[in-house]
């Protein structure tokens, strides 16, 4: 049994109102059912389960999450520098759910959907007769002059205004509970609120059964019914997109975790495009007719063709014509968001009382109001717990299912001196409703969803090219690295083998793996150069590591759960790249990662066009890479004292010398070097086999341009390699590189060209 | 009736062909109690692919039209021909106390037509320097339209008609402090200042004819959008007045249509998607009397 409360310490305020501890000091029973489900309340205990949250947050959303790293997609990628930042945004959840009992539940779940009735017959009316208005309820000049109201879509007659509200709630001091806020424009909340549930439940899942803790799952169910019913009657079997302004959006981590929930694409503005009334996705193979969005935008964002725009060039043009034409369904409609605005809730009652004949059962929280406390573990004090105020939000869908709640959800606890409608703090507590006695929700199939296997929107394609190209740049980086510190660490004497031939040819063969040329810097001494490039090297891992992030979490919803996980450990190898001196380790365990990368790209991606992509991308840059070292490292004519560390070098470089070893069991022959990289088609780290899977990929997609490419740079890879000598260069591998990298380059832009150049964001053109 | 014909020619340049053009256009007339209008067309150029006409909530007429085939350059030519009784001011005088009392207490229509002229927006914001216009313009028992005249006037004299100051985004406050400004800008500050005195006001988009100066030949096309605004006077009705040219009632003004700012009435609003590009606009506007 639980230690009576008082025997941890926990400094309960002795005013107002606790959600541990009653006015006489007793345990009241929703804290009883927190503590016994998270065990031991000893400190230690405590911080072992945060702990362990922290971890289980970070497995369940990484790769959704997006970190904080210089977003650099290099010069190549559409011929520009962009050099963003991305903050990230972290929020932590206490291991210490917020448990509530179900009849107080209910109470608040009725107040929620009372205001959620309320605030859609507000914007009926308001878009339609103003009869509130006319009747002096609502003053013309207030609600006119409300940026949010979009007066020149009145008339706009939507099938439904709010698929999906938010509300929040707080206890005040005397027990009873108030609004905090609305949120009907486009409610953050929900994608959190599945994510924080699926940590407790593995970090507490014997307490939450015992709890009897209400499941939540269901409810991304219902919003998915709710959307796919609110599309324009005619559409068989609607689809929906999930709308986003990217991984800049504060919420972005939500949005790619909702995609992947409901089963959505996740879009950005320049994905979509109206044309004839309907909207279209841009996919690979062409425009793909859309129904319903589910926008994560703000309205003010949504359509550059609209008044009060404030998104410049995001969003859709003519989108919300198309909606007002009843073409296309906008979940939540275009201009609910007034129905959050702060200067309307003076009115809501009397709005409720015009409307629904009824007074709203809950009111506004009043700023001199003293909201009640619950034990959040802050690690401070005897018990580690301190008294914090908790604002609940409440999350609700109205689809064929009627009105429904979510059983449970997300608090947020505020910081000392927050305002209630804008914590500063990014903790979260898991809403526990306990004891409820209604069945279980009976599932009901939604109607079938058009296969979206084979649909691609053409911005996800880019990225997952550029994932597929930056995770084996980031390979090719690291290999090379650790590869030559290896070797010069088991022999520093090598740089003074071949009068430095070795040195120069490693050096030659890191800044091949960076993709830069040889610097020159002969009055250093050539083990020092060494170290320098070594290090340089490492830092371009580091930055492809961060593009790789990047890219993926803009393509999250593509890749598994797992690969998720794996994601989110690169994140941190990139900082600890940058960070550690000698980071051999780091870089064992960064390729490990990357291997795992590959392999679930391999062995957990649908082999869709998403997939061919990834691996398209994958495959020019391996390419690209062992020509390269080849070119770098084997090109100058050595002597064979340092042909044979050279040699060994590239091998493993290119994960080829245990091959070798096995098949040639002999000192190091160049011929058979060239052979086993070049044209060994089963080696799957050599030339040949990425040619071979780069002829698959091109045909599989048929494009001819494509195989046509392919086809150029398998001929000249099949040319024999002489060894003829000028100017101290095996001139025969230069020129081996140069014919086969030609195509290979023309392809890499090709690929850019034909598959990816069309979305671009819109552009208002200039005023009068 | 006098008869007036306008022509107004909207061009955009890209460089380089566009996809897709997103335009709306609020560039065909309404019929007020003084202007009939006789003949009302917009000829696009390229043919757009999409085309809707539709009126606002304001009873604008508004017309949305999209292309979806490769342009490089948009033209928008509206040819209008409008009748126009000459306007006078109404006899007798109401209390402006009363007119503003009218407006905050309207039910009924009266409430969905005059409310939503009494609010601030952003382009015409609640801003203290208003008080320097009204303060002893709308005073005691005074009459509406003797205040308003007064305000027009104080507005036409005491600020400077400059183009080069402003644009469609320079805000009001910066009007007011600098004194200066074109067409919209007083329009602007006549609707903001009449809102924060209680007098639903509108801000009106169109056309004015220019005279030439004595001995020198009328220019074609120098004539432009112009704008300027209506008060509600209770059971007088709606009078228009032009801060810009010292006019209530206006005379040879061609209405295209109201709202409660530029935004709402903006002549052309357009979006394009294609590559980056750079863009020219051309306008002009030729305004004539037809004898």
């Amino acid at each position: 049994m639980t230690a009576p409360t008082e025997s941890y310490q926990y400094p309960s305020p002795r005013t107002g109102y606790d959600e541990a501890l009653d006015a006489a000091g007793a345990v009241r029973p929703t804290w009883s059912i927190a503590t016994h489900a998270v065990g031991s309340m000893e400190p230690a205990a405590l911080h072992d389960r945060q702990r362990d949250a922290d971890r289980l947050l970070d497995a369940e959303g990484a790769g959704h999450l997006v970190h904080e790293l210089a977003l650099e997609r290099g010069t190549d990628r559409h011929g520009v520098s962009a050099s963003a930042r991305v903050e990230s945004r972290p929020w932590r959840l206490d291991p210490l759910p917020f448990v509530i009992d179900a009849a107080e539940f209910a109470v608040l779940s009725n107040a929620a959907i009372q205001r959620m009735r309320l605030l859609e017959a507000l914007l009926v009316d308001c878009a339609g007769e103003r009869q509130l208005v006319r009747d002096g309820v609502l003053p013309a000049a207030l609600l006119y002059s409300l940026p949010s109201f979009r007066a020149h879509t009145a008339g706009f007659a939507p099938p439904r205004w709010l698929v999906h509200y938010a509300v929040d709630v707080a206890r005040v001091a005397d027990g009873s509970w108030r609004v905090v806020h609305d949120l009907t424009d486009a409610p953050s909340g929900l994608g959190y609120s599945l994510l924080n549930r699926a940590v407790l439940a593995r970090l507490l899942p014997d307490g939450l059964r015992a709890a009897g803790a209400a499941p939540i799952n269901a409810h991304a169910d219902r919003l998915r019914r709710a959307l796919t019913a609110s599309a324009p009657a005619d559409r068989p079997s609607p689809r929906a997109v999930v709308l986003s302004s990217g991984p800049a959006h504060p919420t972005y981590v939500e949005h790619s975790y909702l995609a992947t929930r409901l089963g959505f694409h996740l879009v950005e503005g320049a994905d979509l495009v109206m044309r004839e009334g309907r909207l279209w996705l841009r996919a690979l193979d062409g425009l793909e007719p859309i129904d319903v969005v589910y926008r994560r935008l703000e309205d003010a964002m949504l359509d550059p063709l609209e008044h009060g725009h404030q998104g410049g060039g995001t969003g859709v043009p003519g989108l919300v014509w198309g909606a007002r034409s009843g073409h296309v369904a906008l979940a939540n409609a275009y201009g609910s968001g007034l129905a959050e605005a702060a200067e309307l809730r003076p009115y809501l009652g009397a709005v409720a009382e015009r409307l629904l004949g009824d007074r709203l059962q809950l009111e506004q929280l009043a700023p001199q109001e003293v909201l009640a406390t619950a034990p959040v573990f802050t690690g401070h004090g005897a018990s580690a717990l301190e008294p914090r105020a908790v604002v609940l939000r409440l999350q609700v869908v109205n689809g064929p299912d009627g009105h429904s709640v979510m059983l449970g959800g997300a608090g947020r606890v505020l910081a000392p001196g927050d305002a209630p409608e804008w914590p500063t703090a990014h903790l979260a507590k898991d809403v526990w409703v306990v004891g409820t006695t209604a069945p279980r929700p009976v599932a009901v199939m939604a109607p079938p969803q058009v296969d979206f296997g084979p649909s691609v929107p053409k911005r996800a394609a880019d990225a997952l090219y550029w994932l597929g190209r930056a995770a084996e740049r980031a390979e090719v980086a690291v290999r090379a690295a650790r590869v030559v510190g290896v070797q010069f660490d088991q022999d520093p004497m090598l740089t003074s083998v071949g009068d430095g031939a070795w040195a120069l040819g490693v050096g030659a063969l890191l800044a091949a793996a960076r993709n830069e040329p040889v610097q020159a810097a002969p009055e250093l001494p050539l083990n020092v150069r060494l170290a320098g490039s070594l290090q340089a090297t490492i830092s371009v891992a580091a930055q492809q590591l961060a593009s790789l992030v990047q890219e993926a979490s803009s393509v999250r919803e593509y890749l598994s759960t797992t690969t998720g996980r794996v994601l989110g450990r690169l994140a941190r190898a990139h900082g600890l790249l940058l960070d550690d001196d000698s980071p051999t380790d780091e870089l064992d365990s960064v390729l490990v990662d990357l291997a795992a990368l590959a392999g679930l790209a391999m062995e957990s991606t649908v082999r869709g066009p998403a997939w061919r992509f990834l691996d398209l991308g994958r495959r020019i840059e391996r390419s690209l890479a062992v020509l390269g070292s080849v070119e770098s490292a084997l090109g100058a004519d050595v002597s064979s004292m340092a042909l044979q560390p050279l040699a060994e070098a590239v091998l493993a470089a290119n994960e080829s010398l245990v091959a070798y070893r096995r098949r040639y069991r002999s000192d190091v022959d160049l011929d058979a070097v060239l052979d086993l990289l070049l044209r060994d088609d089963s080696n799957p780290r050599g030339l040949a086999f990425q040619l071979d899977r780069l002829r698959e990929h091109v045909s599989a997609l048929a494009w001819s341009q494509g195989v046509q490419l392919v086809h150029h740079a398998s001929s000249a890879a099949i040319a024999e390699i002489d060894d003829t000598v000028v100017s101290g260069r095996r001139i025969a591998i230069d020129g081996y590189v140069l014919s086969v990298r030609g195509p290979l380059l023309e392809l890499a832009q090709a690929i850019g060209q034909h598959w990816f150049a069309d979305p671009v964001n819109p552009t208002m053109m200039g005023g009068h | 009736m006098r008869t007036f014909r306008v022509v107004h020619r909207t061009e955009y340049t890209y460089g380089t062909a566009m996809a897709d053009g997103f335009t709306v256009a609020r560039l065909l007339p309404r019929d007020t109690p003084l202007q009939t209008v006789r003949h009302a067309t917009i000829d696009v150029s390229p043919i757009p692919d999409e085309w809707e006409e539709s009126l606002d909530p304001f009873g604008n007429r508004v017309v949305h039209f999209a292309v979806h085939h490769p342009h490089f350059s948009l033209a928008v030519v509206s040819n209008l021909e409008v009748g126009l009784e000459t306007g006078e001011l109404p006899i007798g005088e109401v209390p402006w106390r009363t007119v503003a009392a009218d407006a905050a207490g309207a039910r009924g229509d009266t409430a969905a037509e005059v409310g939503p002229f009494l609010a601030y927006t952003e382009q015409t914001p609640a801003l203290a320097a208003l008080g320097e216009l009204t303060d002893d313009v709308f005073t005691g028992d005074r009459g509406v339209i003797g205040s308003v005249q007064h305000l027009c006037h104080r507005i036409f004299n005491g600020f400077q008609f400059d183009a080069s100051f402003s644009d469609v985004s320079t805000p009001l406050r910066s009007v007011l402090a600098e004194r200066r400004g074109v067409c919209q800008d007083f329009a602007h500050v006549s609707c903001a200042a009449l809102r924060s005195v209680g007098l639903p006001a509108r801000y009106v988009s169109g056309y004015i004819e220019t005279i030439p100066l004595p001995g020198e030949p009328k220019l074609v096309g120098v004539d432009a959008s112009h704008a300027w605004c209506s008060v509600w006077a209770g059971e007088l009705g709606w009078i228009d007045f032009d801060p810009t040219n010292n006019q209530m009632p206006p005379l040879r003004h061609v209405t295209l249509g109201w709202g409660r700012d530029y935004d709402d009435v903006a002549p052309v609003r357009g979006v394009v998607i294609g590559p980056p590009s750079g863009q020219s606009l051309h306008v002009s506007v030729d305004v004539a009397e037809i004898f």
